[in-house]
């Protein structure tokens, strides 16, 4: 009952959050200088008073936000002014699950390396392993993600030969932009599992469990590692909504056809309904990301109270 | 229960996740893979503009026409591009005066889903592509064409015949068109034009143009119905609407004085200049003549460009204007078919085995990749990923250029600063000038842009066919000091500073910092930068706030007119508020004089009036550069920088060469 209210409360905040960015971002977007039917060749008078009726830009612009937020409501966003072969919804839909699959993988190598080296850290701290991989981390966390990118692909694409340069198709080239874009969370992540690690480590059951006689390995991967992930489980929320914003750069050098380079070219063309469509997408992932994370804190810990 | 649980189930999510993720469609390489640059606009022949937008045009559709190499290599050992009856047609005849031309298409011509290929789809995809609604940028192409301009841009008169639209149009969709009734026109009855409407010709037919859409007009037509033998005349009066209430006339209504009764006016759609009376006429499923309001040169050119090429009706009229271009649905009847669409990532085009010359295309599948990236195309080039690349990075051309796949060729292209001649003190003739001598463009070229680019004393870049041009002076700085001390600013003293405007590159601003380094020190003028992103750029090139602004122009087709029709008074890319009337009058007749070495004369007349005014300060002709693996051929480099993908073919080592371009005739 309590969780039902709650997710409620949360739907309700949802939508007025979704009307404010949408109000928002219609002014904004039409203050800007530019409009969609700006090209680099001058429309003739008559082919742009024709497109302006097309589009029902000829409206005044409070009947242009009515009619906008109706159909938005509709889960109609029109169609994309720049890519006049599709509508908004079909771009998205097109989109969204490749960017959805370039954060999935770079969460899941984040997750893996990240784990890994953590609990190889704690398990030889101060060792040449615990030295090395928390520079790495931190080197992960430090360096943006563009520049990791071009280090990626004159080592792993010129010098080694190992994965395509771009492009979206095969697994192989999903490789190299997922490693990019984990990296940083990786960084987190290890560090994250380590600090975890060693303070279960420390515990008098660990120590009770040696004692039984089970070999280093039962006691770290059974008895260590469950305690010791629980930060890792709630950093995960804020890290989607970092993947999911850290993909537009990547998408751009790596070519890939994700939400983040139809978010970019819309704002840069003005595609004004494609830009609305991308925003509110983005804006409805991060809040369900957030409400998410919310609920598995009390799941995690049971004495955070949902409200 | 769950806590115990939850790191498990949020693994196996993510398992399931990746297992998804790893499970969508992969795609392999085509056979022929080239980056397009920017994603296409549309696959709608006349909704887009661009050549990205070109190639995947001329690779599904075909024209009346097909631009291909041939004739005799030029200086450059450059075979010429020509429009030849190649395409659709194969055969066309022109009448005497130039006038008339008679295309025949060829009888095997098929559209990918089995119709034949006939002069009405022609005459129907024109009418589409003229159709006001439409809005195609490219409609002016066709004005040419007897009656063509006066069909496009409602430019009525009582007493012509016109069509008539009806209301009843089902869907919102541009196409289908409602119930069409063919009358004449017998009254028109306009608003009052606004007081302080010049009375120019221009801004008259845009009044009418305006009204006409926005309902504010009155059409009353005459219908000569046959019922049995008798005729029966009827009149009814029509005003245009696009939601069916007629709210905008009222006030109209009330002033009118003339004998009709206008107690029942009809909503319609459009009142047109009825469509049997422009010049394009078919006279059997073969044959189709069209009739030209002068000789023009260049129509053929304009035949084989892409938004003249044909689309089906069938597919147009089932699936709306949006709709019909999606795979599942398109018709096309050029030598490739789209297999597959994926939105700002890649086209597949497949060979169509309906073409009538398929046995002549080699490529079975083509990969359009739209890579907005320069350098991430390069590296996809230098990787194999890819057989063509059509951006190679500006930054890197100087090191590009010594490569043997570098193809790169003098193009019809110019990069050029446009200047506001309102702001002053650029105002003044003799600022401009004096601007305009102090750039050493040969250092920009050489040092600066470093790709083989030639410096630009003109502005219609050199190699159209029969055009001399303009022969404008290299720098000069002492002439220049002396101009400007005439203008009244010895030594720049008193004169203001000077903004650049570029849109953000860096290779626009290395070029904008070398001319404000030119007119610092050759002038003593303080000169300042701004860079604003495309969009914000266009818009104020537009509303005219900037004083001098990087502009670049790339031509339609070979010949002057595609670079000087352009700063005409008040031409929507004119943008620059120069306006001189010698200047307009001899464009204006080189529409309609038929001899080529007069209409060349007035191209020159009217270039030597745009260079001396100093309204555009031409910086360098751009150079067409493409990455072209080795074992690609039928790739040639030429003027207009088009190379027709169903003509390349990959031979790779160890396999017979041919290098044959001439295509024999079937």
């Amino acid at each position: 009952m309590q969780l039902v209210v709650f997710l409620l409360k949360r739907l309700g905040w949802m939508l007025i959050t979704v009307w404010v960015v949408f109000t928002l971002s219609f002014f904004l977007m039409r203050a800007i200088p530019g409009g969609p039917l700006n090209g680099e060749r001058v429309l003739s008078e008559s082919v742009r008073a024709q497109l302006e009726q097309r589009y029902n830009l000829d409206d005044p612009l409070f009947v242009q936000y009515a009619t906008h937020l109706w159909n938005t409501i509709c889960f109609d966003f029109g169609p994309s002014y720049k890519l006049q072969d599709f509508t908004v919804n079909e771009v998205l839909a097109q989109g969204f699950p490749v960017s959805a699959a370039l954060g999935i993988f770079g969460m899941t190598f984040a997750l893996l390396l990240g784990m890994t080296a953590g609990v190889v850290s704690a398990v030889h701290r101060t060792s040449i392993y615990d030295f090395s991989f928390m520079l790495l981390a931190t080197l992960g966390i430090a360096i943006p993600s563009f520049v990791l990118a071009s280090m990626a692909i004159v080592l792993f694409v010129f010098y080694f030969q190992l994965f395509p340069a771009a492009g979206w198709g095969e697994l192989r080239q999903i490789v190299l932009p997922a490693m990019c874009l984990g990296a940083p969370f990786a960084g987190y992540i290890a560090r994250l599992t380590r600090t975890g690690m060693l303070e279960i480590l420390s515990n008098d059951y660990i120590r009770t469990a040696y004692a039984k006689g089970l070999s280093t390995r039962t006691v770290i991967l059974r008895h260590a590692l469950r305690g010791s992930i629980l930060p890792v489980v709630s950093y995960l929320g804020p890290a989607c909504a970092g993947i999911l914003t850290g993909s537009l750069v990547l998408e751009k050098i790596f070519a890939i056809p994700g939400m983040g380079s139809h978010f970019i070219e819309a704002a840069l063309q003005r595609d004004f309904t494609l830009g609305m469509g991308a925003l509110l997408t983005y804006t409805i992932l991060l809040y369900v990301m957030n409400t998410l994370v919310d609920l598995s804190y009390s799941i995690i810990d049971p004495r955070v109270v949902l409200e | 229960m769950v806590r115990k649980f939850s790191p498990l189930l949020i693994l196996l999510i993510l398992l399931g996740a990746v297992v998804w993720a790893v499970s969508m469609g992969t795609l392999p390489r085509a056979d022929f893979v080239f980056n397009n640059g920017a994603e296409i606009k549309t696959m709608d022949p006349s909704q887009a503009t661009g050549s990205p937008e070109g190639r995947v045009i001329n690779a599904l559709f075909e024209g009346l026409l097909r631009s291909i190499p041939a004739g005799e290599p030029d200086a450059l050992g450059r075979i010429p591009m020509k429009p030849v009856a190649r395409g659709m047609a194969d055969r066309f005849t022109v009448s005497a005066d130039g006038t008339v031309y008679s295309f025949h298409i060829r009888e095997d011509a098929r559209w990918t889903n089995g119709d034949p290929v006939t002069a009405t789809d022609f005459a129907w995809s024109w009418m589409r592509f003229l159709h006001p609604e439409t809005a195609s940028e490219y409609n002016y192409q066709l004005f040419y064409v007897r009656g063509a301009e006066k069909f496009n841009a409602v430019q009525l008169a009582v007493g012509d015949k016109v069509e008539v639209e009806l209301a009843d149009r089902k869907t919102l969709e541009l196409f289908p068109r409602g119930t069409i009734r063919r009358g004449i026109l017998r009254e028109l009855i306009l608003p009052l034009p606004a007081e302080n409407t010049a009375d120019t010709d221009n801004e008259e037919t845009d009044a009418a143009v305006v009204a006409a859409i926005s309902g504010k007009a009155i059409f009353v037509v005459e219908f000569q119905n046959e019922s049995g033998n008798t005729p029966v005349t009827e009149t009814i009066a029509y005003a245009v609407s696009a939601d069916g209430s007629l709210a905008g006339i009222d006030e109209l209504k009330q002033t009118y004085t003339g004998d009709f009764q206008l107690s029942d006016i009809q909503p319609c759609k459009h009142v047109l200049y009825d469509f049997n009376e422009v010049g394009i006429r078919v006279l059997s499923p073969q044959d189709l003549e069209v009739t030209l309001n002068n000789a023009t040169a260049f129509f053929p050119e304009l035949v084989s460009f892409y938004p003249l090429h044909p689309v089906h009706r069938g597919c147009v009229e089932q699936y709306g204007a949006r709709r019909f271009t999606k795979a599942e649905h398109i018709v096309t009847n050029g030598p490739f078919r789209l297999k597959e669409r994926r939105i700002r990532d890649r086209i597949r085009l497949m060979k169509n085995e309906q073409y009538w010359n398929a046995a002549k295309v080699e490529l079975e599948s083509i990969d359009v990749m739209s890579i907005q990236s320069e350098t991430t195309s390069l590296n996809m080039y230098l990787t194999d990923q890819l057989d063509w690349d059509t951006t190679p990075p500006n930054a890197m051309l100087h090191i590009l250029k010594k490569r043997d796949d570098f193809v790169s060729t003098p193009f019809l292209a110019s990069y050029f600063y446009r200047v506001n001649t309102s702001k002053p003190p650029l105002n003044h003739p003799l600022v401009r000038r004096a601007l305009n001598l102090a750039i050493d463009k040969r250092s920009i070229v050489d040092n600066v842009v470093k790709g083989g680019q030639t410096p630009a004393y003109s502005f219609v870049p050199p190699g159209m066919n029969g055009y001399q041009g303009y022969q404008g002076s290299g720098s000069n700085v002492k002439l220049a000091r002396q101009l400007l001390a005439e203008a009244g600013y010895p030594n720049g003293k008193g004169l203001p500073q000077i903004e650049i405007l570029y849109n953000t590159a860096d290779s626009h601003r290395d070029i904008a910092e070398v001319i404000q380094q030119d007119w610092k020190i050759n002038l003593g003028i303080n000169v300042v930068l701004r860079n604003l992103e495309w969009g914000s750029y266009l818009d104020a090139l537009q509303t005219g706030d900037y004083m001098v602004a990087r502009s670049g122009w790339i031509g339609d087709y070979p010949d002057p007119n595609t670079f000087l029709d352009m700063f005409v008074t008040g031409g929507p890319n004119n943008q620059t508020n120069w306006g001189n009337v010698k200047y307009d009058y001899n464009i204006k007749m080189a529409k309609s004089e038929a001899d080529p070495a007069a209409r060349m004369q007035l191209f020159v007349e009217a270039e030597t009036i745009l260079m001396e005014a100093q309204v555009i300060m031409p910086i360098y002709f751009y150079v067409s550069k493409n990455m072209v693996q080795p074992h690609i051929q039928g790739f040639h480099a030429n003027l207009q920088d088009i190379h027709p993908l169903h003509l390349i073919k990959i031979r790779r080592a160890g396999s017979a060469v041919n290098d044959s371009i001439s295509e024999d005739t079937n």
